[in-house]
């Protein structure tokens, strides 16, 4: 397998875009990525585009836009985790040398469903009983007060750390800091989730344009590795399960720290999903950068901020930054790349050296989440 | 789970096949058990996930289990009443189940407390309600 980098990297900032297409959305991000890396749109010689809920075609849609067709388009869903997904493709592809120069997308327009909500599969059963994804979250973060004794004060300051985070990012959707009282008075979801404590409906797009470690000198003096890419499909299980071990992400987690030869110490800062307040604490335990239920403390010590000793999404996250759910997974990419370089602006991490992504999917029956995905980038 | 016309007439719960109501109204949750690996299910399956046996049975499932967590739900698509409280339950059968929680005050509930099986209106879909299995409080 060939050393692969990244050379590109582009967003469409998150935001509601009602009177707009997915199409529209989504050229803005591959135009600057392509700009971004140098090469020309006929370099490029497949795409890989990760929609959810886009529709069929989605990434011929957007690409048709910049007259990027007729190369192989290969769309990708994986809930949540579809563009990171799609990245794993495009990095299998330039990897075992089928490809020099690939494209990765990822697109979703969420205000088409008018809001409230992720619309679910309605053929799962617990769907269909009225399961919705803060409900499942929210249950996982009961169960976790209760084992370890997380106060709700605890778990609403990751709201405000994500928008103080997220304040520093233009590209993000929200860009204000809240203070605890905003969050914990905010209007009820799930319980315990006020609106605060969930990710925010909405559009966007992203993308990444990755070459072989060889090709990409040609194009950058400041290629990024990739360290290791991971995708993973939750285990089915029927029976009980510790709804505050997310088994999927400490599973990959493992197998992402063996492939890259790093370990959890040595990550200087990740992107992880957190789609809830409860599943930032949960990602900080399973991803090793503290211990199981050691989570609240790494927060309240300042550790995940940036400045800390491991902060965790600088760019807002997806409760800050926005989390149109296909364009996340590139877009944490997009955001560890650029902190790399050093051209993260007012939210650089100073001399990072190793970045972690993290994007799980899930809203299936017997599952800890359907779908995960790790991916470490270095220079 | 997608139902037909001819179903909905046999069985007018939303969990269809999942559920059995006696005629005296006592309702019992259906699974399935593995003949060959004694894996048990819910809902009810056609082939096992452990061992890709087809020779699959239907069982009933014990009525009496306990809250493994919940949350009190207030943003739901239009056919749920609001708020409801969705739960998991575990049964003694080792299956977990997702379930309303009803009858009971939120602030009254307390991890792993008993529950019983019992059957309820849990919202409305085109003007009809919506009835299915949920779980309650155990009196004591």
């Amino acid at each position: 397998m060939r050393e692969v980098s990244v050379i590109g990297v582009g967003i469409t900032p998150f935001a509601k875009y009602r009177d707009k297409s997915l199409a529209e959305i989504g050229w803005p991000a591959v135009k600057r990525a392509i700009e971004d890396s140098g090469v020309e749109k006929k370099d490029i010689e497949a795409a890989y585009c990760g929609s959810a809920l886009g529709g069929m075609m989605s990434g011929q849609r957007v690409l048709k836009q910049l007259g990027i067709t007729g190369l192989p388009i290969t769309n990708v869903e994986n809930a949540c985790s579809s563009s990171s997904s799609a990245f794993r493709q495009a990095y299998i592809a330039v990897a075992a040398g089928v490809y020099d120069v690939v494209l990765v997308l990822g697109v979703e327009k969420l205000t088409k469903f008018g809001g409230g909500t992720l619309p679910l599969e309605k053929e799962d059963f617990e769907v269909t009983h009225g399961l919705v994804m803060p409900a499942l979250y929210g249950m996982r973060a009961r169960r976790y007060m209760h084992d370890y004794g997380l106060t709700e004060e605890q778990l609403a300051s990751v709201a405000v750390k994500a928008h103080r985070h997220g304040a520093r990012n233009p590209e993000a959707q929200y860009r204000n800091e809240v203070t605890l009282e905003e969050v914990m008075s905010a209007r009820k979801i799930a319980e315990p989730f006020t609106l605060l404590h969930c990710c925010p409906s909405g559009d966007g797009a992203s993308a990444v344009v990755i070459a072989s470690a060889e090709k990409a000198r040609q194009y950058t003096t400041k290629p990024v590795k990739v360290a290791c890419s991971e995708v993973n499909s939750g285990k089915y299980m029927t029976g009980f399960r510790d709804m505050t071990t997310p088994e999927i992400t400490v599973r990959g987690a493992k197998q992402a720290y063996e492939e890259a030869g790093i370990g959890p110490e040595d990550v200087d800062l990740a992107e992880v999903h957190d789609a809830f307040t409860i599943a930032e604490l949960l990602y900080y335990e399973a991803l090793g950068f503290c211990g199981k239920g050691e989570a609240a403390k790494l927060l309240e010590d300042g550790e995940t901020s940036i400045g800390g000793r491991i902060p965790v999404n600088p760019s807002g996250g997806l409760l800050s930054k926005g989390h149109p759910i296909g364009a996340t997974g590139t877009a944490q990419i997009v955001e560890i790349v650029r902190q790399l370089r050093g051209e993260a602006g007012d939210r650089q991490v100073e001399g990072a050296k190793v970045g972690l992504t993290h994007c799980t999917g899930g809203g299936i029956s017997g599952f800890d989440h359907g779908a995960c995905s790790i991916h470490m980038f270095s220079v | 789970m997608a139902q037909s016309a001819e179903q909905l007439e046999d069985n007018p719960f939303l969990a269809g096949d999942a559920l059995r109501v006696a005629d005296d109204g006592t309702a019992r949750l259906i699974g399935t058990e593995c003949a060959d690996c004694a894996t048990k299910l819910f809902p009810p399956v056609h082939v096992c996930p452990d061992c890709m046996s087809e020779n699959v049975g239907e069982i009933e499932l014990s009525s009496d289990g306990t809250l493994y967590s919940w949350s009190v739900v207030h943003v739901a698509p239009p056919n749920w009443r609001v708020p409801y409280i969705a739960g998991y339950v575990d049964l003694p059968d080792g299956v977990r189940v997702f379930t309303h929680v009803v009858g009971a005050d939120p602030a009254g509930l307390e991890m792993d407390m008993p529950v019983s099986l019992t059957i309820a209106t849990l919202g409305e879909d085109a003007g009809a309600p919506v009835e299915s299995y949920a779980f309650t409080p155990t009196r004591t």
